[in-house]
């Protein structure tokens, strides 16, 4: 009512008011992004989460989908249970880790887990016809899984693994297709699906101090020991750190006197046959140079080495149907570069030994990232799901690019070598499958302390057109040269058809 | 998908649906407080510029916003205090109704004027025209937008 | 002019015994509005339910409705130019809760009065329906506000005596004591406490608001705030950390240092004061995190509830999968919430976790719908505040808002994970007596800050004394 001015201590308290207005919309903004973001992009994963109420209530009320092979055997099927309803049968022992069980009392594990959702039927995994799920009278359609997996071939190589703990895994390098993912010990699934024997075998199983329930093909970390060269060769031959004529003249006498660095001395056997020839990049891989890969290593660099894997997956769980573990070049801290704390890590674990752990899956991968001319397909085991809407096929889809053709070719003759050749053949044999040309690089690794060594192999076949990568780890099996075997064993098998 | 699905989808969407149609009338009478706020009593109405003054107050050029209810004259109480030989001190009262300003003489020895002629009782007032009260020359003008 | 003075007080008193009614055409188009879509939400309920098209809980809606019309009828016929948004927004509010109430299983609560045992929905109608009276009457009968600023260390003593009592008359719910039960009758003294401390703070600060924001205390190079006349409001936060530490209600304790803090800033605009609230809101949540299990186990929870799904982290992780299911467009009401072995398995499903199950069966859409209408609430009051003719009034009219507005918030932040999950109510959807009446004072006095005073007279007709009259009141 003042021509005059307010006096300046009671200033109007709307500005402030427009202050915390604008505070509290912004609050209200960060509430609907929230919601979005739980309600829209993780409204999948939560919804097939396998202790959603939905999805157990669905599981009570549903038969679920079927299992099968790529030849259409089935791998886990329903039996009807006595008071309605139904429990699940598998087809054999060979699976259990892989597959896992689906049960009312001990719920879910491996791919019945991670597929729950679709085998329920809650989701068909396309998310146009799940948005419209919820217009239809009767949503539920229980997927039926078809794998890519050769049952023989999964029993084969079980069969073959025998008593010992250990892994295989096979895969197609062009599609990415898992043909077998085996790991031993297994165990009953049957057993703990069905009711009435579910609790004494689920005690059996917890009982045995194999870790059945682990499968060791995704979530074992095993140390890769010289199956580990392939990566290193693709980093050093990728970055141009060497060349396949590369030769280092220290490297003779030092397999004698053992390769000082950094006041650490690399050892390595010595090679009797090679002389003091210094090899080059193929003899290297063909007779397993530890000082070769060595002093590679160290031409590369850490950074470079970390980065080549992490190209090829380590690091971070790979892009897979199930959850595996992430596999490691280091366990990181350093500054060495690309997280190595010294030389002398970086030097061992060039030739695989230091801190690095792989997965079976991951070193299969590696094989087939050579096999397919440097570019990694995404690995996968579903092919197709089939609902009543229809059938949704799982297409081949490249993952990385990690190598050129020219370096992986160059890798791959020296694998081809490494098996073919003569000097080779003192450490592959029998990884070569008859009448076919195999590429392959065998592995034993130490794990410290006494105990025998863990036997690798990684290859494929056949060299010109591979239709099979392989990764073979037998827990105590000793030198490379058993896990050779199983592989040639297994290949073969594979090669000749009688896995399909 | 069956009819009776359909139809419950339907009824289901409506739901939510008139939920949003109730905002949406909300805020229509929310944007239609906001641009009416403008014209209520407290934020300027009009404001008065003043033209001539020849004593001096208010100061010739000087701009006075005005209240719903402002009053002219000499008495220190009023609104506007013209200090004036020829005002009133009650003088003038300036009204805002409505939508439209009034001025009325409170009985004034010497009168007010409208554009040069003499208010009788109550006269409605437009933007841009000129009140004399005493020798002081006011031109009502509109409010700052 | 003295012949007029007789007459002056009788033209300005309102007029209770004669009526003057001003009919409130927004509101009661409006009010149209929340009836039809709560009428739409009964008949999605009862069809999903029953499988053909019907009403659910149609007999508590129409009780609702009618309410609500009387108490619309009951504004027109006082005749004050108060909110006409106010209302309908809050009566949607509450329907949408009645809704949900009607929803869930009856027996979540077991309520007797008078004998007769009622469920939950029921007892919900009831403490609606007095809830709607108390806002409605508080709007049409509080004129006049000197009560409310005089007497503020009433006020706060009252709430002080309030928070004793609980102490002493508390009973243990979930590891927090939060009712206090008098014979039949129990309450969360915790949300009158809220109106109560609004009150006081808003009288506070409108006295002390220069010396507050002006006055400085220079220690050193520093400019600090006055820190004597801070001395009540530091006792305000003491007070709320006093309620996390005796009673483990860490959602009233959160709700009343944030209303605290943003009220301070209105008051007095300085930043200062909401940076060093922050810092000791930080540094008294650390004393909590090392001290108390409640408050550990809370964050720990809020990190990865999924590490203690089937444990302490089963309420968030099912909330989440709640949210999940609903999806963009929810699963419509009744079709959600899967029972396991007969049980919703969202403990709380009525109280503290609503937001979540209206996530579910509205989805994404209703949800941002409710957020809406708690964010038009924001907008009606805080208005309300900016045109109040005094700071007492702007201060209160702020604070009741931020009451609301910031309730709402926390809740439904810690209902997504977006914060710790802290057991408070969301406001007016909620299930709970005590809620909904604290929330209805809030409400009735919003309305009764709003009104605007009478509406000036048409021009005359009659030239004469009424404009002289109008001139003189302006004039002093």
């Amino acid at each position: 009512m003042t021509i005059g001015g307010s006096s300046a201590s009671h200033r109007p308290v709307g500005p402030n008011v427009v202050r915390v207005a604008l505070a509290l919309v912004v609050a209200f903004a960060a509430l609907a992004a929230g919601a979005g973001y739980w309600q829209v992009f993780q409204a999948a994963p939560l919804s097939s989460a396998p202790d959603n109420p939905a999805v157990v209530a669905a599981a009570r009320n549903v038969v679920r989908g079927r299992i099968l092979d790529r030849g259409g055997r089935v791998l886990a099927s329903n039996v009807p249970a006595a008071g309605g309803g139904a429990y699940r049968a598998y087809a054999d022992a060979s699976i259990a880790p892989l597959i896992g069980y689906a049960s009312s009392l001990y719920g879910t594990a491996g791919l019945e887990r991670a597929y729950n959702a679709q085998l329920t039927g809650l989701q068909t995994g396309d998310p146009v016809a799940d948005a419209l799920r919820k217009f239809q009278a009767t949503p539920d359609d229980p997927a039926d899984l078809t794998l890519s997996l050769s049952l023989p071939l999964q029993q084969k190589a079980v069969a073959l693994l025998g008593a010992d703990r250990g892994s295989v895994v096979m895969l197609d390098p062009s599609t990415g297709e898992v043909l077998a993912m085996a790991s031993t010990p297994t165990y009953d699934a049957s057993a703990i699906a069905d009711p009435a024997t579910a609790r004494a075998a689920w005690a059996a199983v917890q009982a045995n101090a194999g870790h059945p329930l682990l499968d060791r093909a995704i979530q074992g970390l095993y140390v890769p020991g010289s199956v580990f060269k392939i990566v290193t060769s693709l980093a050093a031959l990728g970055s141009g750190a060497i060349t396949p004529s590369t030769t280092y003249p220290q490297q003779p006498g030092a397999e004698r006197s053992g390769l000082v660095i950094s006041g650490y001395r690399v050892v390595d056997g010595h090679h009797l046959f090679t002389g003091n020839t210094a090899l080059d990049f193929t003899q290297a891989i063909e007779v397993s140079c530890n000082i070769y890969f060595a002093l590679t290593g160290l031409a590369v660099g850490g950074a470079g080495l970390a980065a080549e894997a992490g190209r090829l997956g380590f690091g971070s769980p790979l892009p897979f149907d199930l959850p595996t573990a992430a596999s490691q070049v280091t366990s990181g801290g350093g500054n060495f570069g690309g997280g190595f704390k010294d030389p002398v890590e970086l030097a061992n674990a060039a030739y695989g030994q230091a801190e690095v752990l792989v997965t079976p899956l991951q070193m299969a991968l590696v094989a087939a990232a050579v096999a397919n001319d440097g570019v990694v397909m995404t690995p996968h085991l579903v092919t197709s799901l089939t609902t009543r809407a229809g059938v949704r096929t799982v297409n081949p889809s490249p993952w990385r690019d990690v190598a050129t053709p020219v370096v992986a070719n160059e890798v791959k003759t020296a694998m081809e070598q490494a098996v073919e050749s003569q000097w080779g053949h003192y450490f592959t044999a029998g990884a070569a499958v008859p009448g076919i040309p195999t590429a392959g690089k065998t592995g034993t690794a130490q794990l410290g302390g006494s105990g025998e060594p863990n036997s690798w192999f990684i290859g494929f076949a056949p060299v010109d057109h591979p239709a099979v990568a392989i990764a073979v780890v037998i827990e105590g099996g000793g030198s490379g040269l058993r896990a050779a075997a199983l592989a040639g064993e297994l290949m073969t098998y594979d090669l000749k058809g009688l896995g399909s | 998908m069956e009819a009776s699905l359909l139809a419950l989808w339907l009824v289901r969407l409506a739901f939510l649906g008139l939920l949003y149609l109730f905002l949406l009338a909300v805020v229509r009478v929310l944007l239609r407080d906001l641009r009416s706020a403008a014209r209520e009593p407290g934020s300027e109405l009009g404001r008065l510029v003043v033209v001539a003054s020849p004593d001096g107050e208010p100061p010739s050029g000087s701009v006075i916003p005005l209240d719903a209810v402002t009053t002219i004259g000499r008495d220190v109480n009023n609104t506007v205090v013209v200090e004036d030989a020829f005002a009133s001190s009650q003088h003038a009262v300036l009204t805002f109704r409505g939508r439209a300003w009034y001025v009325e003489d409170r009985g004034s020895t010497n009168g007010t004027y409208v554009n040069g002629s003499l208010v009788d009782d109550v006269e409605p007032l437009g933007f841009g025209d000129e009140i004399q009260v005493g020798r002081v020359r006011l031109r009502l003008e509109r409010p700052r937008a | 002019m003295s012949a007029l003075a007789g007459t002056r007080p009788a033209a300005r008193r309102p007029a209770i015994g004669r009526l003057r009614p001003r009919f409130r055409r927004r509101e009661l188009g409006l009010l149209a509005l929340v009836a039809l879509a709560l009428l739409a939400g009964s008949l999605s309920l009862g069809w999903e339910r029953a499988g053909r098209p019907e009403l659910a809980g149609g007999g508590l809606l129409a009780i609702y409705l009618g309410t609500l019309a009387l108490v619309h009828l009951g504004q027109v016929l006082a005749g004050r130019r108060t909110d006409q948004v106010l209302l309908p927004v809050v009566g949607l509010l509450g329907g949408i809760g009645l809704l949900m109430m009607i929803r869930l299983p009856q027996d979540l609560v077991q309520q007797s009065f008078g004998g007769a045992s009622l469920g939950l929905a029921q007892a919900q109608l009831i403490w609606l329906v007095l809830a709607l009276v108390v806002a409605g009457s508080l709007a049409i009968v509080v004129r006049n506000d000197t009560w409310l600023r005089l007497y503020k260390y009433t006020w706060a003593a009252a709430g002080i005596a309030l928070l004793l009592a609980t102490f002493v008359l508390g009973r243990n719910t979930n590891g927090a004591t939060l009712d206090i039960r008098l014979g039949p009758v129990s309450g969360q003294p915790s949300e009158l406490l809220k109106v109560i401390l609004v009150i006081f703070l808003a009288a506070y600060l409108s006295e002390n608001r220069p010396l507050l924001a002006e006055r400085s205390w220079l220690v050193g190079p520093f400019r600090l705030p006055p820190l004597p006349y801070l001395i009540p409001m530091i006792a305000m936060w003491a007070i709320a950390i006093l309620i996390v530490v005796v009673q483990r209600d860490l959602g009233a304790a959160l709700l009343f240092f944030a209303v605290f803090l943003l009220l301070l800033y209105v008051a007095t605009g300085r930043g200062l004061y909401v940076v060093l609230g922050l810092l000791a809101f930080v540094a008294g949540s650390y004393v909590a995190y090392r001290l108390f299990g409640v408050v550990r186990e809370r964050f720990d929870v809020w990190l990865d509830p999924w590490a203690t799904a089937q444990g302490s982290g089963y309420q968030v992780v099912q909330a989440l999968y709640a949210f999940g299911r609903g999806g963009l467009l929810g699963t419509g009401l009744g079709a959600g919430l899967p029972s396991v072995g007969g049980q919703i398995p969202l403990p709380e499903v009525h109280t503290d976790m609503v937001f979540a199950a209206l996530g579910e069966e509205l989805g994404l859409v209703g949800i941002l719908g409710v957020l809406g209408l708690y964010l038009v609430i924001l907008e009606r009051g805080l208005r309300i505040a900016a045109s109040a003719a005094d700071d007492f009034r702007a201060l209160l009219a702020t604070g009741l808002t931020l009451v609301v507005a910031v309730q709402a918030l926390v809740i439904a932040a810690g209902n997504l994970k977006l914060i710790p999950l802290t057991g408070i109510t969301l406001p007016f959807v909620s299930y709970g007596g005590s809620s909904l009446l604290a929330n209805a004072l809030v409400v009735g006095l919003l309305l009764a800050l709003s009104d605007r005073g009478v509406e000036p007279p048409p021009p005359p007709r009659a030239p004469g004394g009424r404009l002289a009259r109008l001139a003189d009141r302006g004039a002093r």
